[in-house]
């Protein structure tokens, strides 16, 4: 039973991280309390499965590495409620959500990991995978743009635009192209998320199991969604609008070249000549 | 007497130059009124807008120095105005009002104000009892170049207003103003110009300040349209600015009213939200330092009037025209001007031949005693119409002569008619000189 509450468990954290976006970024008071009634009634779970966990294994400490990140996760949880509750911060929800589920993930799957019935769905979900990884790219490049876009006609503006600057007449207006950066940002996002959850399941079913994810490239990518989330983060609690978030969205750059450097290190996901 | 004009505009002189010599609207009766007073000035007035501060005169001589008022009055040694000032006499004074009524030498062709911004200052001088005869003649003259330069060319047509340069700039900054709240500082008529354009972009609310606050309450009444605009006391500028996207500012302030402690302030209120200031006022308001706060912009009426230049490709191929139109226009003042001079001469030639007529009426007054009031009418009627039919082709000849500046031929045909050249002050016959100039102008 105790694998049972760890997946409903999981699914609710999973429930509660999509909430929680919309309310520490869009404040959203429905949301934030969604997310927070999820995530409780998740941790509930999660400590039920974990004490079924720990007394069918007849020992109290855990054992193995699906107790260890079963418990990892509780911990994430736990301390993420306390911050709640002492200082009503609900943004770091953000982090400690997804991330409590990412660690649940892969003991949720069951102890024999979870196989797909068939190759035909396996190679279908590999083209989620892909399709939702590459979308989530190319949302941070179009996000790139537009923020490189804003910083032309920031100044253009700023430098109250001399006779014969009218070649740049095309630009958008600076607050279209500002939506356009934090819109494709945000879309990226659950792109980005979707195609590392499913990456993470068609990662499991290798024959390289747990071991997979320390893939300096599969690092890489969960590293820059942390980087990513934190973009969100510091141009939501920041304010940044402007320049400044313009500047912060060129952090995005940072991240994919993270991604292709460690491309050339990695032995289990490579792709193109190296 | 001559006609001279001295001034600086946006072409010889940067705003901060401007800024020293501008005189408010307040001002501007008492300038006119201690112009006039200046020694050898006969007629005047004074223009003063964002672009342009100049003045006008007949003087007595050539040698009568409009420079040296314009220092005294502003308090500045000769040297720091000479280099930014023009002086203009004459015909060159008729050339350059004409195109400046037209708007071809303002910075945006086309513009529209100008021509009512000098309408004000005449009517300022004609309350001031400063402008009569010869100015009064070329300022009318002046206002029906410009009403045929906007009527007869396109350059009036896509308006480049400052008014509509702002709104596009907003619009650069802000893409579409609807919901978005602009804040008139100062109830000018340019402000009310272009709360006007914003209100038909879809602004959502509209916010008007002035230090008086009936005239806030009236700028807001003229505007209202789609929505009604909020007038806010003048000493909660503030806290209302800091809530507005899009703010115009045009007060009469000596001094900055936006500082970018102020700018970093509404940021900081406004969660970095950007601002648009629009600074219409000479001297300026807002500080130019506050246009380097990431997310603030300001915008002067020199940065205005230089996007709105750059703009300008269509209007320059109308200016061509209308620059045609004015040159025939100060053409024929020229030809008006110099008929007026020949103006004594064909009332003394009228009158010379009245007195024949009448003095031969009166001679034949016995024989014609008999006549029934009818056929004395006649006669008296008979006469005149001789008279005037001899008179029509030495008046032609006058008046060709004049208009062709032709002065030896008018001499010779004066002499010819025992007739007085050159004397239309000196000559005390102003109704009927008024006549022949009314007619003239009429032609």
């Amino acid at each position: 039973m105790d694998l049972l509450w760890l997946r409903v468990a999981a699914l609710l954290y999973a429930a509660a991280s999509v909430a929680v976006f919309p309310a520490v970024l869009y404040g959203k008071e429905r949301w934030r309390k969604s997310s927070i009634h999820l995530a409780g009634l998740a941790w509930l779970f999660h400590v039920v499965s974990l004490a079924e966990m720990l007394i069918q294994a007849h020992h109290w400490m855990p054992v193995g590495a699906r107790e260890v990140e079963s418990l990892l996760g509780f911990v994430f949880a736990s301390l993420f409620f306390v911050v709640w509750w002492l200082y009503d911060a609900i943004s770091l929800g953000l982090f400690a959500l997804p991330a409590t589920f990412f660690v649940l993930f892969v003991p949720a799957l069951g102890r024999g990991g979870y196989t797909f019935p068939s190759t035909g769905v396996r190679i279908g979900w590999l083209v989620v995978h892909i399709v939702s990884l590459m979308l989530a790219y190319a949302a941070l490049i179009l996000s790139l743009l537009a923020s490189l876009l804003y910083l032309v006609q920031e100044r253009r503006l700023k430098a109250k635009f001399k006779p014969g600057q009218n070649r740049w007449s095309w630009l958008l207006p600076l607050d279209t192209l500002e939506r356009i950066a934090l819109a494709t940002l945000k879309f990226g996002f659950p792109c980005m998320t979707l195609g590392l959850v499913i990456g993470s399941v068609l990662a499991q079913e290798t024959p390289l199991g747990a071991s997979y994810f320390l893939d300096p490239k599969v690092i890489a990518s969960f590293l820059s969604w942390g980087v990513y989330v934190l973009l969100l983060l510091v141009r939501h609690m920041a304010s940044l609008r402007g320049r400044k978030a313009a500047y912060v969205s060129g952090g995005v750059l940072v991240v994919m070249l993270a991604v292709w450097v460690a491309n050339f290190f990695s032995h289990v996901h490579g792709f193109g000549p190296r | 007497m001559t006609l001279a004009l001295i001034g600086v505009n946006h072409k010889t002189a940067s705003l901060v130059v401007r800024e020293r010599v501008a005189i408010g609207r307040d001002e501007l009766p008492g300038a006119t009124r201690a112009l006039a007073e200046a020694p050898g000035v006969q007629e005047c007035m004074i223009v003063s807008t964002c672009n342009r501060v100049e003045i006008l005169a007949s003087v007595e001589n050539p040698s009568v120095s409009l420079a040296g008022f314009l220092a005294q009055y502003f308090g500045l040694a000769p040297e720091e105005i000479h280099p930014y000032l023009y002086e203009l006499h004459d015909l060159a004074v008729v050339r350059h009002l004409f195109r400046t009524a037209a708007s071809l030498d303002s910075m945006v062709v086309g513009d529209a104000q100008i021509l009512g911004q000098i309408k004000s200052s005449f009517a300022v001088a004609k309350e001031e009892g400063t402008i009569s005869g010869q100015l009064e003649q070329l300022m009318q003259s002046a206002f029906a170049a410009a009403k045929k330069a906007r009527t007869e060319t396109g350059i009036g047509s896509n308006s480049v207003s400052i008014a509509s340069v702002a709104v596009e700039l907003a619009k650069r900054i802000f893409g579409s103003l609807e919901g978005r709240t602009a804040f008139l500082v100062g109830a000018g008529k340019m402000s009310e110009i272009a709360a006007r354009h914003l209100v038909q972009q879809g602004i959502g609310t509209l916010l008007v300040t002035n230090r008086t606050q009936e005239r806030a309450m009236r700028m807001a009444e003229e505007v209202r349209g789609r929505l009604t605009p909020r007038v806010v006391p003048f000493d909660q500028i503030y806290q209302a600015a800091a809530g507005a996207d899009i703010i115009l500012s045009s007060t009469g302030a000596p001094h900055y009213i936006f500082s970018p402690q102020h700018g970093a302030s509404f940021l900081q209120q406004r969660r970095n939200r950007p601002m648009f200031f629009i600074d219409i006022a000479v001297p300026r308001d807002v500080d130019p330092a506050m246009n380097k706060l990431d997310g603030i912009f300001v915008y002067d009426i020199d940065d205005l009037q230089q996007v709105a230049a750059s703009h300008l490709t269509e209007r320059e191929r109308e200016a061509v025209d209308a620059e045609t139109l004015i040159e025939q226009e100060v053409e024929r003042f020229e030809k008006r001007q110099l008929a007026v001079n020949a103006a004594p001469a064909i009332v003394a030639l009228q009158q010379q031949a009245e007195a024949i007529r009448s003095g031969e009426i009166d001679r034949m007054h016995a024989r014609l005693a008999s006549l029934s009031p009818e056929q004395r009418e006649a006669v008296e009627m008979l006469t005149h119409g001789l008279v005037n039919k001899f008179l029509h082709p030495p008046m032609q000849a006058l008046k060709l002569a004049a208009r062709e500046d032709d002065r030896a031929r008018l001499e010779a045909l004066c002499e010819v008619w025992s007739l007085p050249a050159g004397k239309a002050d000196e000559d005390k016959t102003d109704k009927e000189e008024k006549k022949v100039v009314q007619q003239e102008a009429h032609r």
